[in-house]
């Protein structure tokens, strides 16, 4: 497998905690690549530190030592995530990542797509905003006729149900139509049946080519990953 | 654009942040009241000093006063920047009125009544020159009294005989022309003449006159025989003009209701200051009230009278005399000389070239100063009319910025509450600052939401609040008077208190704009302490758990 198949790889992650005057280690050594449009699912206990490696590849933190970098396209130059500045780590987290909490983490004044406005909004000048607006609120209700949701869009997040907020949450996280979606346990607060949902959506992106890294401590959902890894004592296993 | 979308939807939908902005509005409101109307308080002062004195002063700090102000009027009236120029004496004395037991010890001015129109604003605080141009003289002159009219017929007995009481011809020509001025006295509580005139629908006649109760016999139509024809009576004597205060009381609603009638007799006692400086025997002049004058300053209405300036000069002994050894004359003097100066001439600088054209006298040697004379004349200042002010302004300019100090400190609570609201909704909006974060947003872009928020919250808080400041100075006397139509008690600016009709209503733009841009620099003050938490907040913390 050729180099330039990956889209994203991560080698010698190191991150620990502080806690007081005790030292967490959390991540010791992880090795990692992941592969333009593939569906690759991390599985670990909870509190293993999948989360945490999952924020250190989306560019949300950074790791005590290690490389991370990416590679936008086959023709594209590989572009350090890690080390880099803050102001380079926002424009990746713009452009590049979308994120989906088990949480949902929508805001909560805002209407579901004032919320996934947001996104595009973060990455848009006032005035550019202005120019494109149209074309931006187009796109953005398109997604969530898409996803199911083209009736709630002046609801507010706490009018919908978990699955519900999980679904925007996606929309917002695809919006700018990100190269990688990260996914933190995005059935972990849901009921069954919301569940199923949520994973069917990830597998309807799958298929049109979305590249998804999901993390989740439940086995059950692992069947459905093209590959799979085992966070463990700080490192990856297959 | 995030910034924007946050910083309007939190202010909108935080309810809280209505008090951040009530703040700020209250103490801009408050503020821009008390700066302005302490603001327009001072511009009074200012403007009722220089229209008692003229643009330049001469002084020299002596009772004694100082001599050549003749040649020195002669010279500077030829002057180019000198509009005209007037002696003025200034000295202390007590005023009583003929058969009432009133004392009262006063500061008597002796003025060139005509020269002194010309250089300052006294004219336009005299009562009865305005309703009767004209007839106020500082000369010899008789006191007019009301009469019956002889033109009208008389009335029933059942209302009072004032009803056809009439004034001297000549005075009513004047009050004519007054009248025909459109000129009308709202200033004064009606005289009981004048309540009966008006309920008989008659003009009124301005002002409080005696009735000729004497020589009633030339009506023979009325049968009491108490009234006789209008007309002059009494011994001629020289006028005075009084102050306001002294012969009339200030009602609450600041109109007044004058106690002496016009021409009343009154006694100065003056006290001459010999040429060694102590005081010499009590000198008693019948003087007859030709006028009042309302400067708008207590200070000077209720203590100040002023009689012609050549009779008080000779009753004081400063007007030209011989030398006892017959060795030459003693020049006259005067405690000031008040000058009004062409428009656009710098006063400052004239003031100084005034005072060594007055000192230049002490270098030629005049036969007729002495070594007295030449002391008089070294004391002499010239000084513009805010310089001889200072000591009275000085200290009214300085409360003014001391309270609006005082109050802009008391609105840094203003801005310590917009910090504590926005540092408040920082801590709750923990999460979401993550998730803005995650969405690739900065810590700079974060700061600017809350930095942009206090930014709101002043613009509006200002905005309001300078508006409503704005208005209620606007519109402060018509609350006040609500506010006494609800509850007399209410009262603020008491009129029999105060030199000012009304309480002072207007706002100046350039203090109003400094007013409202620190109100919202308060409020960005206030954001700084959430902005800067918010950008230093790591996102991962906050998006980890619920
Ligand atoms: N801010 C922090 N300070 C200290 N310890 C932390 C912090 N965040 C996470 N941890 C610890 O790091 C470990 C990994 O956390 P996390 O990445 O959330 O695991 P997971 O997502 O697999 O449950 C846990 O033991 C957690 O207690
Ligand atoms: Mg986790």
């Amino acid at each position: 497998m050729s180099n330039a198949d990956n889209l994203l790889t991560a080698a010698a992650i190191r991150k620990h905690y502080r806690m007081g005057r005790s030292v967490v280690p959390v991540l010791t050594s992880c090795d990692l690549s992941v592969r333009r449009g593939e569906f690759l699912m991390i599985m670990g206990r909870s509190g293993s530190g999948k989360s945490t490696l999952l924020h250190l590849l989306g560019a949300l933190d950074t790791p005590d030592s290690g490389r991370i970098s990416l590679t936008a396209g086959p023709q594209s130059p590989e572009v350090s995530v890690f080390p880099a500045t803050e102001r380079e780590r926002n424009e990746m987290r713009r452009r590049w990542f979308g994120f989906v909490f088990q949480f949902y983490h929508l805001l909560p004044e805002l209407s579901v797509l004032e919320n996934v406005l947001m996104t595009r909004m973060v990455g848009t000048s006032i005035s550019g905003w202005f120019g494109g607006r149209g074309a931006i609120r187009r796109d953005a209700i398109a997604l969530l006729e898409q996803i199911g949701l083209g009736a709630r869009l002046k609801h507010r997040p706490a009018e919908l149900s978990g699955g519900e907020r999980q679904r925007v949450a996606f929309a917002r996280a695809l919006v700018h139509k990100p190269l990688l979606l990260l996914a933190d346990e995005p059935t972990g607060n849901l009921d069954a049946e919301s569940g199923a949902k949520i994973m069917a959506l990830l597998h309807d992106l799958h298929r049109s080519g979305q590249t998804i890294v999901m993390v989740t401590h439940d086995m059950q959902l692992t069947k459905s990953a093209d590959r799979m890894l085992v966070l463990e004592n700080g490192a990856l296993q297959t | 654009m995030y910034k924007l979308f946050l910083t309007l939807r939190y202010l909108f939908a935080r309810r809280i942040a209505y008090f951040a902005i009530a703040a700020v509005m209250l103490c801009t409101a408050m503020i821009v009241i008390v700066n302005s109307v302490m603001g327009g308080f001072l511009d009074k002062i200012k403007a009722k000093a220089r229209g008692l004195l003229g643009d330049i002063v001469v002084n020299n700090n002596s009772a004694r006063g100082f001599p050549l102000y003749g040649e020195f009027i002669t010279d500077i009236s030829k002057w180019p920047e000198i509009e005209a120029a007037a002696p003025v004496i200034f000295s202390y004395g007590l005023l009583s009125f003929q058969d009432t037991a009133i004392l009262n010890t006063v500061q008597v001015n002796g003025i060139d009544l005509e020269k002194t129109y010309r250089i300052n604003a006294f004219k336009q605080s005299l009562f009865y020159e305005k309703y009767y141009p004209g007839s106020t003289t500082l000369g010899v002159q008789q006191q007019p009294k009301l009469g019956f009219d002889p033109e009208r017929s008389p009335v029933s007995s059942d209302s009072p005989g004032e009803m056809w009481v009439t004034l001297p011809a000549d005075l009513l020509d004047l009050l004519a022309k007054s009248r025909a001025a459109g000129i009308e006295d709202r200033e004064t509580v009606d005289s009981g003449v004048n309540v009966a005139l008006r309920k008989a629908g008659l003009p009124t006649l301005p002002g409080l006159f005696e009735v000729n109760i004497e020589g009633a016999t030339d009506d023979p139509s009325s049968d009491d025989g108490s009234v006789g024809r209008a007309g002059y009576f009494g011994d001629p004597r020289e006028g005075i003009i009084i102050g306001r205060d002294l012969v009339a009381f200030r009602e609450k609603d600041g109109r007044y209701r004058r106690y002496m009638q016009r021409g009343r007799m009154t006694i100065l006692t003056l006290l001459p200051i010999s040429d060694g400086g102590s005081v010499d025997a009590p000198i008693k002049v019948p003087l007859r009230y030709a006028d009042d004058s309302r400067t708008g300053i207590y200070e000077i209405d209720s203590k100040t009278i002023y009689c012609d300036f050549a009779l008080l000069q000779r009753l004081l002994l400063m007007d030209e005399g011989e030398r006892a050894d017959d060795s030459g004359k003693i020049p006259a003097r005067c405690s000031q000389i008040q000058i009004k100066i062409k428009p656009g001439v710098d006063a400052n600088k004239l003031a100084e070239r005034l005072e060594q054209h007055y000192r230049s006298y002490l270098e030629k040697d005049l036969p007729d100063v002495r070594e007295f004379e030449r002391n008089l004349l070294s004391g002499i200042r010239v000084q513009t009319w805010e310089e001889s002010q200072a000591a009275y302004i000085a200290p009214v300019e300085k409360e003014r910025i001391l309270v609006t100090i005082l109050f802009a400190i008391i609105s840094l609570v203003a801005a310590v509450l917009v910090m504590c609201i926005l540092y408040m909704i920082v801590l709750q909006k923990t999460r979401d600052i993550g998730i803005v974060k995650s969405l690739g947003g900065s810590s700079a872009g974060v700061a600017a939401i809350f930095v942009g928020y206090g930014a709101a919250i002043g613009v509006v808080g200002a905005a309001i609040g300078g508006t409503l400041g704005y208005l209620f100075v606007i519109y402060i006397n018509e609350i006040q008077a609500w506010l006494i139509h609800i509850n007399p008690a209410w009262q603020v600016w008491d009129r029999s208190v105060y030199s000012f009709d009304e309480i002072p209503n207007t706002v100046r733009t350039s203090d109003f704009a400094i007013i409202v841009v620190c109100g919202i620099l308060l409020a960005i003050f206030g954001s700084l302490a959430a902005a800067w938490r918010a950008a230093r907040m790591q996102p991962v913390e906050a998006l980890r758990y619920e």
